[in-house]
């Protein structure tokens, strides 16, 4: 399968050459892991400019902060390979924290948190309908909704941050089991089960097919516009949960909270080597995207670098990626 | 114009390959090719997939840098591998995809780059002179302002050869150009192909299709293996003595008639009207018969096969099958659901390029390969591998990128699947178009081996005479409608005669 998939990622040596054959395994192998030994260098790059980054509680607090943007590029992720594209994430997410928070006032948390996932769910659902069905292209389609899921959270919250005063709330973003970051676990476990999904499934390979060639796919018998519909819903329940993380985290649930979320979890996705195009990427392409992110954001913040600084470096990042991605397209 | 093609005349060959051979890694594309090409001619490259002729096109494009030997153009020695100076030596190639922006007209699309301007003004009135004459040269009628989208592909391609001529080219390399033309059409392009050589161009042409490239070529080359086999005058080549050279063998008409059922119709559609497409058709198909849909392009062969596979959204008529009758289908999925299955026009819209041959072949059933969800990767591959027993398919290129194969594998891919999850009708459209004449002759073959097995098929093919060779009956359209049933005796003429009737 991954040759398949990623045969268009086999990146620059293959596009050197002129030469339409496959490639040889060795440089390959050395195309396919530049994301990985680009991180490797800047995490030893890390642990020599400060030599506490490795230890056990900042690890952990790197990757709790960046639970709810993995969350979503995880979901992205499968957008993406679908050929698909959402910007309406960030306000998903929002919609996520403020509906959490609301609900918990009043209900007990496992109902208030089933409740946000299905918001979450219903909004995904939404952007899958409004692409497939009505055939507005996903950039317009999510521009729109993102729109849409913004402005009802704050008609639903009255633009006011909504204060949760209750113990329990701050467990999912705060809490530890066995001395591990709860958001952490949570994280890891979406993790696993989206490689397992999208590397082992039918499911999965039918979503690379859809990305790859949606004519193909539909000739085939495969069930196009279900199947994309389905990564928008999958992405939408992520949002929520990240949302709900950061409600927990802050005990507050607020409608500003979305920001560059959108963009973040998009330029994770990409920055792992997944394509703009559809049909090729993989869940571990996008943990070593959110790694990477993650790493460069604590150095810079140990550091006490501008977050300005930080932001421009990752537009570079992000551009760098899409170049590369396309160079290698070129035969 | 006439002193000009004298002057290459005398200057010898328009093109000389000494020992021209290119290798991609350890593939051997084309081996020691010595050619000589003479100014003025017509000179047509013929052998299967994967013998080199495209290679050697691009190489004298410039598209691709032998790696070893020299070209000439004109006695001058040709610097390979960069397209502007094969340019700036007057080879232009045209290749099957053709480079026309439908929103221009076709004059902006002639002078596409090489636009005409005074102050930075465009010159409409120049180029439109130069379009007319240009068109007048080659005895064709196209109105300059026409948008070229809504031309036909035929005129887009001459479009593309009148761009050529107005960059000032004088050898021309075309690659399959008659790969999407009607007969008709065809034959409205040698004459263009005629009139280039009388004007001095040299033109260089790959094609599958032998009986063209008797008609049209001075000389025809054969390529086997990125070899060349041989080189001599057309009339000193027949159709056998051309495939046993691509070949290195003899062969067979594989694909034999054989006499048909009558009884089981497995698909009787009735009143097939698609708007402005279809009016009023009629097919049924027996279990084990092929029935061939003949006629020109744009008669509504393709349509038939669309509307009947889900793909044509406003379709009417009514629907049985084994008798039963059946909601029109509203999609692939619900077709396939039916039993109905299609392979399409062009094998690039049936296959995910990007993904592996066996995936593509396994991906209209995955489940199969599948349990509780989870696919087994050894049994997507004895999937795979059983649906191409018997064919010409090296197993050890399941595993290898659809997009890499050639165009007879794509193909074998896409007859593959429906041999993975046969349906009860198969659709095949144009199944055969651009490949080599192995490839040709063994899908024909499988075709055969499919009905044999009790499948219902409808076929169409511009080749008219591979759906004779290879239909039970032939149902003849045109303009969309019925213009008669012929049996499998029936001749080109008679299939002409019936599609040309209305």
């Amino acid at each position: 399968m991954s040759d398949a998939t990623e045969n268009v990622l086999t990146a620059p040596v293959k596009a050197l050459s002129p030469n339409r054959q496959p490639t040889t395994a060795l440089s390959r192998l050395i195309a396919r892991g530049m994301i990985v030994w680009m991180l490797v260098a800047l995490i030893v790059l890390c642990r020599i400019l400060y030599p506490g980054f490795l230890a056990r509680e900042n690890v952990f607090n790197i990757l709790s902060q960046n639970a709810q943007v993995g969350l979503i590029a995880l979901g992205m992720t499968f957008v993406m390979i679908a050929g698909g594209f959402d910007l309406s994430v960030g306000a998903i997410y929002a919609a996520g924290a403020t509906v959490y928070a609301m609900e918990a006032k009043a209900l007990p948390l496992p109902i208030a948190a089933l409740l946000t996932l299905i918001v979450g769910f219903i909004a995904g659902t939404m952007n899958g309908l409004i692409v497939t069905r009505l055939r507005v292209n996903p950039f317009v389609a999510t521009l729109g909704t993102s729109s849409i899921f913004g402005g009802a959270a704050y008609l639903f919250s009255h633009s006011a941050p909504v204060l949760v005063d209750r113990p329990d709330f701050t467990e999912l973003g705060a809490g530890k089991w066995v001395g591990v970051p709860i958001s952490l676990l949570l994280l890891i476990v979406v993790y696993a089960i989206g490689w397992l999904v999208l590397s082992k499934t039918v499911y999965g390979r039918s979503l690379y097919a859809v990305g790859g060639n949606p004519e193909a796919a539909r000739l085939a018998g495969l069930r196009v516009g279900l199947l994309k519909t389905s990564t928008y819903a999958l992405v939408g329940v992520l949002s929520a949960l990240g949302g709900m993380i950061i409600a927990s985290r802050l005990s507050i649930g607020q409608a500003d909270i979305a920001g560059t979320m959108s963009l973040d979890a998009i330029a994770i996705v990409i920055i792992g080597g997944t394509s703009l195009f559809g049909g090729s990427g993989a869940v571990w392409r996008t943990a070593v995207g959110l790694l990477l992110l993650a790493v460069l954001t604590n150095i810079f913040d140990a550091l006490a670098l501008d977050s300005n600084f930080q932001s421009l470096i990752k537009g570079a990042i992000v551009i760098g990626a899409v170049a590369l991605d396309a160079f290698s397209r070129r035969r | 114009m006439a002193a000009f093609a004298a002057q290459h005349r005398t200057a010898g060959p328009a093109v000389r390959l000494r020992n021209i051979g290119k290798r991609f890694g350890d593939t051997v594309a084309v081996e020691d090719v010595a050619l000589q090409i003479a100014a003025g001619s017509v000179h047509a490259l013929v052998g299967e997939n994967g013998a080199g002729k495209s290679t050697l096109l691009g190489m004298l494009a410039g598209r691709i840098a032998p790696t070893e030997g020299e070209i000439e153009v004109f006695g001058q020695s040709l610097q390979t591998g960069n397209v502007r100076l094969s340019r700036a030596a007057g080879v232009v190639a045209i290749y099957q995809e053709l480079t026309i922006v439908p929103g221009l007209s076709a004059c902006a699309n002639v002078f596409l780059g090489q636009t005409r301007s005074r102050f930075g003004f465009l010159s409409e009135r120049a180029m439109h002179h130069r379009f007319n004459g240009l068109c007048e040269r080659l005895g064709v009628a196209i109105p300059a302002d026409i948008p070229a989208g809504e031309l036909s592909v035929a005129d887009q391609q001459i479009l593309e050869i009148l761009r050529a001529l107005q960059s000032e080219a004088r050898i021309l390399l075309l690659d399959e150009p008659t790969s999407a033309l009607a007969p008709p059409e065809r034959e409205a392009l040698f004459r263009r192909i005629r009139e280039l050589r009388a004007n001095g161009v040299t033109v260089l042409l790959v094609s599958h299709n032998l009986d063209e490239v008797l008609a049209i070529a001075d000389d025809i080359s054969v390529f086997r293996d990125g070899c060349l086999v041989r080189t001599a005058p057309a009339t000193a080549w027949t159709k056998a003595s051309l495939v046993a050279a691509m070949l290195g063998h003899a062969v067979s008409h594989a694909a034999k008639r054989r006499a048909p059922k009558g009884a089981d119709l497995v698909l009787r559609a009735e009143g097939i009207t698609v708007p402005g497409k279809i009016e009023n058709l009629s097919v049924a198909v027996s279990a084990g018969e092929i029935v061939g849909l003949g006629g020109l392009v744009g008669s509504g062969r393709t349509t038939v096969l669309r509307a009947l596979s889900g793909l044509e959204q406003e379709t009417g008529g009514r629907l049985w099958i084994d008798g039963v009758e059946r909601r029109w289908p509203t999609s692939p999925s619900h077709a396939l659901d039916l039993g109905i299955a299609l392979i399409p026009e062009d094998r690039k819209q049936g296959l995910v390029l990007g993904m592996s041959a066996q995936e593509n072949i396994v991906l209209a059933d995955l489940g199969a390969a599948a349990s509780a969800g989870f696919l087994s990767e050894r049994r997507l591959r004895d999937c795979a591998s059983n649906a191409v027993r018997g064919y010409a398919f090296d197993r050890r290129r399941l595993s290898a990128v659809a997009g890499s194969l050639s165009g007879g594998n794509q193909q074998k891919l896409l007859l593959a699947r429906w041999r993975h999850r046969p349906p009860r009708i198969l659709l095949a459209d144009e199944p055969t178009r651009g490949i080599d004449v192995g490839a040709k002759e063994e899908i024909l073959s499988k075709l055969r081996d499919l009905a044999v097995s009790g499948l219902a098929i409808l076929f169409v093919s511009s080749e008219l005479e591979e759906v004779i060779a290879v239909s039970d009956r032939i149902l003849v359209l045109s303009a969309g409608r019925d213009a008669g049933c012929l049996n499998a005796e029936a001749s080109v003429a008679d299939i002409l005669a019936a599609a040309f009737s209305l």
